[in-house]
């Protein structure tokens, strides 16, 4: 177990930056889950909203009141750019103005120009707070010719707008798989980025180490069996695969505040899958001997490709047709689509889940082809020979 | 002499890789994968659309269908409605294409998949129409002469009461910052040029500076040859990273674009000039100083929102003075300011303190790295 043993001697230098990435998601796992809640009842979303009252009367008081037990009311400094800033990074998500002689018009039954709002674009929010308007206007318009004083219509206007329908959720459950929470399987969504980099950083560099020519050569001409050396580098990459994954289980297991039980193994056989191709990718690029630089490069690329395209950093449901299309080709797709399926965030199928598993290993497994290929054409005895010439002509 | 060293600058500047992966390469690769994530979020998910949903008729009623076929006359209906069957109502919110059901029985019921803003409309809207269901039964009851007035008031169509007061005419789409932020990582990731000139004078670092040390040329010459050539090539870099974010991605800078190449290059002197002091501050290492400059810039560039988008919007919360003294989120901010404001008041602080700070920084990597002698190494 020679080359295992200095496989892992090389491991242990590139480890710390392994660790890096594995720190910081664990990290961000425990803050995110920290924060998620299983209550499953429909709350509304309530809105940040500034008022610019410039009428100050009791019937705007009354409508700030109101507006304020639905949405978050948010002070503001009544100036241009203050606003634009707080609509556009979206701490505040509706800037209204009641103009002056808001009360006034609104007594004698005129609707035109009761308010203002500042606006960058249209979103929903602008629209709901707009029909919000328009209902509450009309309302009162309505009480007061039923007869009645303004201070009469406006109570009662908020007192019919306070009244509030039942909403009930969709098959009582939007959290997910009772073994496996919506909240938990974000820890599950966002693990193909950090196999990717953490294996990466180490297994690329350590096999392009032990692959260098100078290293190769003195290998070569040892009595160690060809195959008794990649048996060995396999096992050595096998090896730090599972214990990265392991490692993410066990805290897993540990955010989840229980073992995992029913569905949830689906998830982790789902991991331990993707980690295969993620060691099987490792294994194919090493074999192309890039440099440290390129190489930390193709990381990235890989890793934030498959994360962006795939529906890990933005769910599948915003990108577009055609980054779908393309996103089916790479493994992490059906990563992905397994582990909303589990969750239920998807219609749950257990044959489709199977099928996702069996396309990732294929993806394994044609990377490991490949592997072997680009080894025997690089590492064939006329590569060598044309190598060695090489080092000769320039020596 | 001058012209000698800037000549050999650039040239090992062409010859360095890693310039031309990180600083070229990798903001392509990262920008067309924030463009393929990103690009169409905003007119998806944050641009007002027509909410769809299924109605399913338990009940016929017929005021009901009425009210949403007048709406759906209109310009840019609030609902999509469909009216479909219970089975084909919850597949069709399983499967993500409608954001509720809206039952009518007795009473109108609403189901729902999510808790977003979408369903908190959906309900606002069935609320809407049993409010004016009640305040008519109201009338009925205690006002029947006025019954008929008040629900014409209810029925009629009203003008506007609310007067939308446009702020700007730039591009609101939340999600390109993503990309003001790619160019102020660009610009940041220039302090690993900067870093460059203090290795190639520091004679502890290098044989080049070592040699550079022993040779009759004054130091000030010698370094500002080197600031020149690794300001022109961080100048070259943020042209390719602009010019390809611009033209190829197609990434909306607002109608400003010419002063885009020139706050973009600032920025890219900022970057050198905080590493050019950052790396002349200390003895360290070329790898403890990678290190160091490469933990502060992401720092910088995470409060400046690379990562997380609102990041900076929380940060002028808490902290707005923290915006103001971050070089990667003033040199997005310029982008942002020529986008969405009009006037260039704050176009032209944050090219001030862009200035201020580049200046201040070589100032101080000049004096840090004078009278460094070696008598041995």
């Amino acid at each position: 177990m020679q080359v295992f043993k200095a496989m892992m001697k090389v491991t242990r230098r590139w480890l710390p930056s392994a660790l890096v990435y594995i720190i910081v998601f664990v990290v961000i796992s425990i803050f995110a889950s920290s924060s998620s809640t299983k209550e499953n009842k429909f709350e509304v979303t309530k809105l940040d909203i500034c008022v610019f009252d410039r009428d100050d009367t009791p019937e705007s008081h009354a409508l700030i009141e109101l507006i304020g037990k639905n949405n978050n009311l948010k002070h503001l400094e009544d100036d241009k750019d203050v606003i634009i800033d707080a609509l556009y990074y979206g701490r505040v998500d509706y800037a209204l103005i009641i103009n002056e002689g808001y009360a006034e018009k609104l007594g004698n039954g005129e609707t035109a120009d009761l308010f203002g709002s500042y606006h960058i674009d249209e979103s929903f929010s602008i629209v709901y707070i707009n029909q919000f308007l328009e209902q509450y206007t009309s309302s009162v318009k309505a009480y007061l010719a039923m007869g009645k004083p303004l201070s009469e219509a406006v109570a009662s206007a908020e007192n019919v707008l306070t009244q509030e329908s039942e909403v009930d959720m969709f098959r009582g459950n939007d959290e997910g798989n009772e073994h496996f929470s919506v909240a938990f399987s974000s820890y599950f969504l966002f693990m193909p980025y950090i196999l990717i980099s953490a294996v990466f950083v180490v297994i690329c560099q350590v096999l392009v180490v032990m692959n260098r020519k100078d290293l190769r050569f003195r290998t070569n001409c040892s009595c160690i069996k060809n195959t008794s050396y990649s048996m060995q580098l396999c096992l050595g990459s096998v090896a730090f695969v599972m214990t990265v994954w392991l490692f993410l289980m066990v805290v897993g297991a540990f955010l989840n505040k229980e073992m995992y039980s029913g569905r949830a193994w689906l998830a982790v056989l789902n991991s331990f899958i993707f980690s295969l191709v993620v060691a099987a990718i490792a294994v194919l690029v090493s074999c192309f001997e890039p440099k440290q630089n390129v190489l930390n490069l193709i990381t990235q690329v890989i890793g934030l490709g498959m994360c962006f395209l795939c529906g890990v950093f933005i769910p599948a449901s915003m990108l577009g047709d055609n980054v779908i299309a393309i996103s089916r080709f790479l493994p992490a797709y059906w990563y992905v689509k397994a582990n909303s399926m589990i969750a239920e965030t998807e219609p749950y199928s257990f044959d489709s889940v199977m099928q996702c598993y069996m396309i990732q290993l294929s993806f394994a497994a044609a990377m490991v082809v490949l592997a072997l290929l680009v080894r025997r054409v690089k590492y064939s005895g006329a590569a060598i020979s044309t190598s060695v010439k090489k080092i000769a002509a320039n020596s | 002499m001058f012209l000698h060293i800037l000549k050999y600058e650039l040239k090992n500047g062409l010859r360095n890789k890693d310039l031309i992966i990180w600083l070229i390469l990798f903001p392509i690769v990262l920008g067309t994968f924030f463009k393929i994530a990103f690009g169409s979020i905003y007119e998806k998910h944050d641009k007002f659309s027509s909410i769809p949903v299924a109605i399913v008729e338990v009940k016929e009623n017929p005021a009901f269908r009425q009210v949403i076929e007048g709406m759906e006359s209109s310009e840019q209906p609030f609902l999509k409605a469909s009216f479909v069957d219970k089975d084909k109502a919850e597949k069709l919110l399983e499967n993500g294409d409608v954001e509720g059901i809206i039952f009518l029985e007795d009473k109108l019921r609403l189901t729902v998949k999510e808790k977003d803003i979408q369903e908190t409309m959906l309900k606002f809207f069935i609320e809407q129409y049993s409010v004016r269901e009640s305040i008519a039964m109201e009338a009925v009851k205690e006002a029947p002469e006025k019954a008929q007035e008040v629900i014409a008031v209810l029925t009629e169509e009203t003008a506007a009461s609310c007067r939308e007061i446009p702020l700007t005419q730039g591009n609101p789409d939340v999600y390109i910052q993503y990309f003001y932020n790619l160019i102020a990582m660009v610009a940041m990731f220039g302090c690993i040029t900067g870093m460059h000139i203090t290795m190639q004078n520091q004679a502890n670092l290098s044989p080049h500076g070592a040699r550079n040390n022993c040779s009759p040329v004054p130091k000030s010459l010698n370094i500002l040859a080197c600031i020149t050539g690794s300001i022109i090539m961080q100048t070259v870099c943020m042209v390719c990273c602009v010019t390809f974010l611009a033209f190829v991605l197609k990434v909306d800078f607002g109608d400003r674009l010419w002063l885009v190449y020139p706050s973009a290059i600032l920025g890219g002197i900022t970057g050198v000039s905080f590493g050019f002091f950052l790396g002349s501050v200390n003895r360290l290492s070329e790898k403890a100083k990678t290190a160091v400059l490469m933990s502060v810039t992401m720092f910088l560039l995470f409060c400046s929102g690379l990562m997380a988008g609102n990041m900076k919007g929380i940060i002028s919360e808490k902290l707005p003075w923290f915006n103001n003294v971050n070089p990667a989120a003033v040199i997005s901010d310029c982008f942002y300011c020529l986008n969405l404001y009009e006037n260039y008041d704050r176009y032209l602080t944050k090219i001030a303190t862009m200035c201020g700070i580049s200046v201040i920084f070589i100032v101080l990597g000049f004096i840090t790295s004078r009278r460094k002698k070696y008598a041995s190494i």
